[in-house]
């Protein structure tokens, strides 16, 4: 069973159709979500708590019907949401524990977790001061503390480093890891930065226009596109190409040495060495391209046009 | 997660109910109106005449003070149906003081500083949320209201040196209900309009004109089309009628300006009907964030 489950989830707003026909199934231990402005991200978040009823189709989270199991899904959610959202003139443990103990803890593990939570993010030092006067990473920060002060099993972050300075995004991208690694909580991040979801996520799903564009294993979708590779070679370039054109390389030959392959999944890059060795061939570059978030996101944004809704890269 | 280790670690102990959701809302509000020293202020203020009352109760029921006072005094504070109603009116009109402070602390802070999309990310509904807030104000507003009304009532009932309690119970019910029906309309009323104003200081001042301008409104009516039913949009004349009838008081008003019962309440009903509409529309709003 995967952690959200969509199916043909349709939700409209107003007289606008913002999701539709969602089908996938989202399983990765952190998840992003991707998509130009007004592609759905939000609506989709909003949705998955049970904001917006679904006009048709289901959505599942955790195995439960987001609208009707609304309250039980809300208790297993930590959400972070992308705007200023706090009260400010509430101390930060105050307010972290007001929102524990909406959750559902009791009264003295929530102070107790809130002070934890605080500590954890870094704003120990700061969590009597009232909210209004933190900066903005560390209202950041301050929201990401009360999203996990309860334990929830699924981490929503909306934007996690809007607006943050390059260290404050280092430093919630590095807490980000960190909760993916401790394994107990899941992610499910929407960002429009697409490095922040290639440093922090395994799986990605991409909305365009309210459709999925694509949704993928990040680490999968590489180690399929690693067939396509770039040398540098002096000697005898073209008997080398021939001998591994006898591998059952595609390969073509450029003027001085430089040699374009695409090997076949069976062959190793060890298998080229050899060659070259037998061959006296000196590899002096050798470049293995990896298909990079950027390429997958823009290959998406290319190909949704002409793609069924529910597209597996 | 622990301080000292800097980790994270899941929650693994009891979870609340779910109506317990509704009574945190309420005890966070109540601690937010508390906060402010003027609502202390207001609140000593609105308890002294419950002790002006308290001493007429005394003189009364005291046969030095009745001796004293002589005959036509003792007619003169008589402590009947009329007397509990003046109490009442009086606590009610420094309850619209109190809502009006308190109202906006409860509910402009979380729309000004738009708390409401984190807040109802925890399972708390619309719904839970608002009467969290209710439950906080109404709780402050009984501490003005029937909550010194009804010791005083206790207070006449234990020493009158007649037997009084059990053949006037009816100002002790009409005293709870006639209090309960305007704090229940005023906590609406406080809520919906805080909602849809950023700033509190002009929260206070449009639950103000919320009650007094339709009145004048309701005054040109009926001076224009010569017509009693101009009064039902003067709160004050309505809510002095419905108290008076409650308590089995005589009615103090002109006969040909009396309004039926019946009417006075459907006026309520949709009042309440209207600031619920109003409350649902702007929380309803504010609970996404839009993107």
């Amino acid at each position: 069973m995967g952690i959200i489950e969509l199916d043909g989830l349709e939700v409209r707003l107003g007289n606008r159709t913002v999701l539709n026909g969602l089908t996938g199934t989202l399983r990765g231990q952190s998840i992003g979500l991707l998509g130009p402005n007004g592609a759905g991200k939000s609506t989709l978040i909003n949705t998955l708590l049970g904001f917006h009823r679904p006009l048709k189709g289901t959505a599942r989270v955790f195995g439960l019907d987001v609208y009707r199991d609304r309250a039980k899904i809300r208790g297993a959610i930590g959400y972070m949401p992308e705007n200023d959202s706090f009260i400010g003139n509430m101390s930060g443990v105050r307010f972290v524990r007001y929102m524990a103990e909406l959750a559902g803890l009791p009264p003295a593990e929530a102070l107790e977790r809130a002070h934890e939570s605080l500590f954890y993010v870094g704003l120990g030092e700061v969590r009597y001061r009232k909210v209004n006067s933190y900066s903005l990473g560390m209202k950041q920060l301050i929201k990401l503390a009360q999203a996990l002060a309860h334990g929830p099993k699924l981490l929503v972050l909306d934007e996690p480093t809007n607006g943050l300075d390059p260290m404050a995004r280092q430093r919630m991208i590095e807490l980000i890891k960190e909760i993916r690694k401790e394994g107990s909580v899941r992610l499910l991040i929407s960002s429009h930065l697409l490095r922040d979801i290639d440093e922090v996520c395994d799986e990605v799903l991409i909305l365009k226009s309210g459709r999925i564009a694509a949704l993928c294993n990040i680490e999968e979708e590489r180690r399929s596109n690693r067939s396509f590779m770039e040398l540098e070679t002096v000697g005898a370039t073209e008997k080398f190409s021939v001998s591994i054109r006898g591998l059952g390389c595609e390969c073509a030959v450029f003027p001085g040495g430089r040699i374009k392959l695409v090997i076949p999944d069976n062959i190793e890059v060890r298998d080229l060495y050899v060659i070259a060795s037998e061959q006296g061939v000196q590899i002096r570059r050798m470049h293995q391209r990896r298909d990079s978030l950027e390429d997958i996101f823009l290959r998406a944004m290319d190909n949704e046009a002409e793609r069924p809704a529910h597209v597996n890269l | 997660m622990s301080i000292y280790k800097l980790n994270y670690r899941p929650y693994a102990g009891n979870v609340t109910p779910l109506w317990m959701r509704i009574v945190v809302l309420a005890r966070y509000g109540l601690a937010e109106a508390w906060s402010s020293k003027f609502t202390i202020g207001l609140l000593v203020f609105s308890l002294l005449p419950p002790i002006v009352f308290l001493l007429i109760i005394y003189l009364t029921n005291n046969p030095l003070a009745r001796a004293l006072i002589g005959a036509g005094g003792s007619k003169a504070l008589a402590i009947d149906a009329s007397f509990f109603a003046i109490i009442l009116q009086v606590q009610c009109w420094l309850a619209l003081a109190l809502a009006s402070w308190v109202a906006p602390r409860l509910i402009t802070f979380d729309l000004a500083d738009n708390v409401l999309p984190i807040l109802l990310s925890h399972p708390v509904t619309r719904f839970g949320y608002v009467l969290g807030k209710f439950v906080a104000l109404m709780s402050v507003l009984s501490l003005v209201t029937w909550i010194p009304a009804l010791l005083l009532f206790v207070y006449e009932g234990y020493t009158s040196p007649v037997p009084w309690f059990a053949s006037n119970l009816q100002i002790g019910i009409g005293l709870l209900a006639g209090a309960m029906i305007w704090i229940t309309f005023l906590s609406i009323l406080g809520l919906a309009l805080s909602s849809w104003v950023k700033w509190r200081v002009v929260a206070t001042g449009i639950i103000f004109a919320a009650v007094f301008v339709p009145a004048g409104v309701g005054a040109i009516v009926s001076g224009v089309l010569r017509t009693k039913w101009g009064l039902l949009l003067n709160l004050p004349v309505m809510m002095s009628l419905l108290w008076r009838r409650i308590l089995g008081a005589p009615d103090v008003i002109r006969q040909d300006f009396n309004l039926p019962t019946n009417s006075i309440i459907v006026m309520l009903v949709l009042g309440c009907l209207l600031f619920v509409a109003m409350l649902n529309a702007r929380i309803r709003a504010r609970e996404v964030v839009k993107g």
